[in-house]
This record gives C-alpha cells, sequence and structure tokens, in this order.
C-alpha cells in the first residue's frame, strides 16, 4: 500500500514539473487560468449583451456555475488524454514510463490528480470573479449542502475515469488523438447541457446526454448549489432520482472505463502503437 | 583545375563570375516557393481526413452550444445569426494560431525547420504559400459551419452586396494571417511555449474579438481590443456587411476596412522584421534546431 501510494505521489510530481517547468509560477498561473477565465467572460458578454432583452435571463447563473465547473472536464478528463499525445508524441517517453516500475495506469492517475488541482482553482476562481467582480451571486440559503457533498466527488470521480477512457483511446489512435482529445471536451459541452439546458437539443441527440453522467452532474450542481435547475425534462425528477442516475451512470463509466483502459492498452501494445509518433 | 594549382593562385584559370539572379528569377523562385508550401498545405491537409473532420466540426460544436445559451435565455434571433458568423470565423482564428503561428515550431519538432533556412528562396514567400493554403482550406472546411447555420438553425441575412463582404472578407484575412506569419517568427525561438502561448491565446482572443457578442457591449474595453486583435475588427465588419442593423455595429464598416488594411500592413512589416531578427537570434543562442525544450 505504501509503495503504491509512494508511486501515485512519484507520478503527481513528475506530473507538476511538466505541467509547469517551461515558466516561472506566476506565468504558469496566469496561463492555467486564462483560458478558463475568458470561457467565463465570453459568456457573460452574451449576458450582458441580450439583457434586458432576453426572457429568460435569471437562468444565466446556472449556466455560468455549470461552466465553472466544466473546468474539471476540459483539465482532467481530456488533460488525461493530452497525458498520452505528450509522453508519446512530443518527448517520446511513453515506451520509459510503460516500463518504469510505476506503471503507466499510476502514472496517469498521479499526473491526473494534479489536474485536479488545477482544475479546483480555475473553478473557484471563475466563481469568486463572477461572484464578486461580475455580479453573479447566489442565495447560500437555498444551497442543500448534504446533496451537493454526494453529487460533487461523483462528477470529479467519472471525470477522472472517463479521462482513463480517453487516454486509453489516444494509446491506440497515434495520430487522431488529439483531435479525439478537442473533440470529446467540444462535444461533451455541446451534449451535456452545461450551458442551455439539454431540452433544446433535437431528441435524437438528447438521447446521448442522458447517457452521459456529466448532465446530470451539472444538473444537480445547479439544483442543489443555488436552489434550481434549468431543465424541465430533469426538474421533473426528484433530488433521490437525479442523485441516483448520477450515482449509476459514474458506476457505470467506473467499470466501462476501467474495463475499457486496459482493453485499449493491450490492443495498442499488440498494435504496437505505444511508442509510435506521428505528429512531431 | 591545372596541375598543382589552387584556384585564385597566380597562374591558375579566373573563377567564373557567378551569374547574378535578376529581379524576375527571384519573383519566380518565390512564386515557385509560394505554390510548393500552399500545395503541401492543401495536399497534406486533405491526405489527413481526421483532421479535416475535426476542423471543420468541432469549432461548431462550440458555437452550436453558444447559440443554444441564447435560445435558453430568450434572446432576439439576430443574436443567434451574430454567434454563428462568430463561430465560422473562429475556425481562421484556430488555423492562424496552429496553422500559422505554431508552424514553424512544428516543423522544428520534426526534424525539417533547416530545410526552410537553406532554401534560396525568402522565408516570407514559403510564409505566403502557408497562409494562403491555410485560408483556402479554412473556408472549405468552414462551409460547415455555414451549413449548420442555415439548416439547423435557420439564420436570417440582411440583404448584401457580394462586392462589399469580398472586400472585407480579404481585407480581415490579410490582417489576421499577417499576424499568423508575426506570431510564427516568435515561435522560432520558443520551444513548448509556442504550444502553450498558442493554447492561452484561444478563448481570451474569442472574448477580446466578441466572436459571440457585439465587441460593443463591452463599451471602452471594445476600442482597446479593437487595437489588439485584427479579429475583433474583422468579424463586426463582417457582420454588418451580412446582418445589417442587427450587428449592432461598434465602427462604420468602411472605417473599419482602413484600419484592418493598416493592420495588414504593419503586421507584414513586423513579419519580416522578426523573421529576420529571431532567425539571427534563435541560431546565436542555437535553438533553431533544438527539439525538446
Amino acid at each position: 500500500m505504501s509503495a503504491a501510494i509512494a508511486r501515485l505521489r512519484t507520478a503527481a510530481w513528475l506530473g507538476w514539473q511538466v505541467e509547469s517547468n517551461w515558466a516561472d509560477p506566476f506565468v504558469f498561473v496566469v496561463y492555467s487560468v486564462s483560458r478558463p477565465l475568458a470561457m467565463a467572460f465570453i459568456l457573460t458578454g452574451m449576458y450582458w449583451a441580450v439583457r434586458g432583452t432576453a426572457v429568460h435571463e435569471h437562468a444565466f447563473l446556472g449556466f455560468y456555475v455549470a461552466n465553472a465547473f466544466h473546468n474539471f472536464v476540459t483539465t482532467v478528463l481530456v488533460g488525461m488524454g493530452w497525458i498520452v499525445v505528450e509522453e508519446r508524441e512530443e518527448y517520446e517517453t511513453l515506451k520509459y514510463v510503460y516500463a518504469s516500475p510505476v506503471g503507466i495506469f499510476t502514472y496517469l492517475l498521479g499526473r491526473s490528480s494534479v489536474k485536479l488541482a488545477l482544475a479546483t482553482i480555475s473553478t473557484l476562481l471563475t466563481l469568486a470573479v463572477g461572484w464578486f467582480a461580475l455580479g453573479l451571486r447566489w442565495d447560500w440559503s437555498a444551497t442543500r449542502w448534504a446533496p451537493l457533498a454526494l453529487a460533487l466527488p461523483l462528477g470529479l470521480l467519472a471525470c477522472v475515469f472517463l479521462g482513463f477512457l480517453i487516454a486509453g483511446w489516444g494509446l491506440l489512435l497515434p495520430r487522431a488523438a488529439m483531435a479525439v482529445n478537442e473533440g470529446v471536451a467540444l462535444a461533451l459541452y455541446l451534449l451535456c447541457g452545461v450551458i442551455f439546458p439539454i431540452d433544446l437539443l433535437p431528441r435524437a441527440i438528447a438521447v446521448f446526454s442522458f447517457a452521459l453522467p456529466f448532465t446530470y452532474w451539472y444538473e444537480a450542481l445547479r439544483r442543489f448549489l443555488l436552489g434550481s435547475g434549468s431543465s424541465a425534462l430533469l426538474g421533473a425528477w426528484s433530488d433521490a432520482t437525479l442523485l441516483a442516475a448520477l450515482a449509476l451512470s459514474t458506476l457505470v463509466f467506473v467499470l466501462v472505463s476501467r474495463w475499457g483502459y486496459f482493453a485499449l492498452e493491450r490492443e495498442a501494445r499488440r498494435r504496437g502503437r505505444l511508442d509510435q509518433t506521428t505528429l512531431f | 583545375m591545372s596541375a598543382g594549382l589552387m584556384m585564385g593562385e597566380p597562374g591558375a584559370p579566373a573563377l567564373a563570375p557567378r551569374p547574378l539572379r535578376t529581379f524576375r528569377d527571384e519573383l519566380a523562385l518565390n512564386l515557385r516557393a509560394v505554390y510548393a508550401r500552399l500545395y503541401v498545405r492543401i495536399v497534406g491537409s486533405l491526405r489527413e481526413p481526421v483532421w479535416i473532420v475535426s476542423d471543420a466540426i468541432f469549432p461548431n460544436l462550440g458555437m452550436c452550444a453558444f447559440v443554444l445559451l441564447y435560445r435558453a435565455l430568450g434572446a432576439p434571433r439576430e443574436y443567434e445569426a451574430l454567434a454563428v458568423i462568430g463561430g465560422i470565423l473562429s475556425t481562421y482564428w484556430i488555423n492562424v494560431l496552429w496553422g500559422m503561428g505554431a508552424q514553424l515550431y512544428w516543423e522544428k519538432q520534426q526534424g525539417q525547420l533547416q530545410l526552410y533556412f537553406v532554401a534560396p528562396c525568402s522565408r516570407m514567400s514559403i510564409l505566403t504559400g502557408m497562409a494562403l493554403g491555410g485560408v483556402l482550406m479554412t473556408t472549405l472546411r468552414s462551409l460547415a459551419g455555414i451549413a449548420i447555420g442555415f439548416l439547423v438553425f435557420r439564420i436570417q441575412l440582411a440583404p448584401f452586396h457580394p462586392g462589399t463582404l469580398l472586400v472585407v472578407f480579404v481585407v480581415t484575412m490579410l490582417a489576421l494571417y499577417a499576424l499568423g506569419m508575426t506570431f510564427s517568427s516568435l515561435f522560432l525561438l520558443y520551444g513548448r511555449e509556442a504550444w502553450h502561448v498558442s493554447n492561452a491565446l484561444q478563448e481570451p482572443v474569442y472574448f477580446i474579438s466578441g466572436l459571440y457578442f457585439p465587441i460593443r457591449t463591452l463599451g471602452p474595453l471594445a476600442a482597446v481590443a479593437a487595437g489588439l486583435v485584427p479579429l475583433t475588427l474583422g468579424v463586426d465588419a463582417l457582420r454588418q456587411v451580412l446582418l445589417g442593423e442587427g450587428a449592432r455595429g461598434f465602427l462604420p464598416v468602411a472605417a473599419e476596412t482602413a484600419i484592418l488594411a493598416g493592420f495588414a500592413a504593419a503586421f507584414l512589416v513586423l513579419a519580416r522584421v522578426a523573421l529576420t531578427h529571431l532567425e539571427a537570434l534563435s541560431k546565436r543562442e542555437g535553438r533553431l534546431t533544438q527539439r525538446w525544450q
């Protein structure tokens, strides 16, 4: 057990060095938060543009908050896919990681912990900027802490494990891995109803939304943090049903992703893709 | 060579004078270089189906989300058209960043940057070919965004003059890709930083360009934004041509076009100066062919 923790800590330390040692700490912090903050500002710009003419402008707060938490998806989930691209294509070190005692699964887990920390900072900063600078505030008395405390880690768990699946996919598809990473980030932004209720999606696309834990996660975060969700479809569900859907879909994703990652890794090894460089 | 005599020694035959290349030869050489780089960009792009799909589809997923945000807020319909135009133009910005700015970084990583520097043509002609190919391929890919805008979101355009649209579009592209050329020269010097700078210039530039909302929403900050990135004025001018009053324009189209032309000229000069300076600096510091920085 202590050996496993030591390996995890080593992977996290190495991950931190890889993530941050190209710049001094100040530049790195600015770089890390610039994209999430800019995204929050874009949404706020859109809101300001239609303020006074939009019919449902009160709904914006829920979208802003969900967008802040989407940092976990873009940083952790998609970031794990990027680890494979960086290690294999850019630094050409994936084969050494694979052969090292740490092992690639533990290495990915260690590096995901660094990304989790960075995403937490970005999310908190986005919420703080919204609260203090943009006037996007909510009534804390409407917050339901117990279900929120249940929902939050479930979504984070789904992020990490789906990240393994994306990383496994990246191992198998050397040339296409970058496109897969970008595509997954954008597809999840659209499918999970981060900045709009999924009710607006065409029925054929909404089917995919219901299969994703993040759809329930964003709705649960809005409902339990702000007091109300944004989807009329999910709004008809009780708190227990929503949490159960989130827990069940997360469990399925954890199991499928763990199994899927190892299956993809085996297949990548069989096809000789683990050290195949195609981009640089 | 005569036996025992070296070139230049007394008694040795005189060196034949090296024929000078005329202006016409130089022009022909550089035009061939432009064509060659354009060809590589187009054929290379077409040989990579994954990139065709990713470049054509992915930027539009974000655009769809922004259109649906306006719909969720119950905003007037013209805002959806505004976001669609912004989404389509975001594909050009992505191409400027990754296909122009970071291109020499990719070449460095692939170990072929030095080939550009030993070639007899001007580096600017290589960058011009890259830019022309980039505009062409991105325009083809932006058809997907146009199709989504018209067929899925049913956006409505105001009556417009195609000639005006063409002029504004060409000037916008000139300014954007001239900026891309400047970026690429800057990135000669850098390694991983180039990657991170490109990454960091995506969403922040979307914001200060007002890609998804009228830039005048930002009030006084709009003028600052317009002075920083040509995309701001380009998006605003194109929206005004296509949407008329619904675009909620920042400056008159003629003024924005003139400023964009100024940007284009300034960035072209800057790119040339920066390329020469940074090439020398990279060589001096031994970074020109350095990988894994």
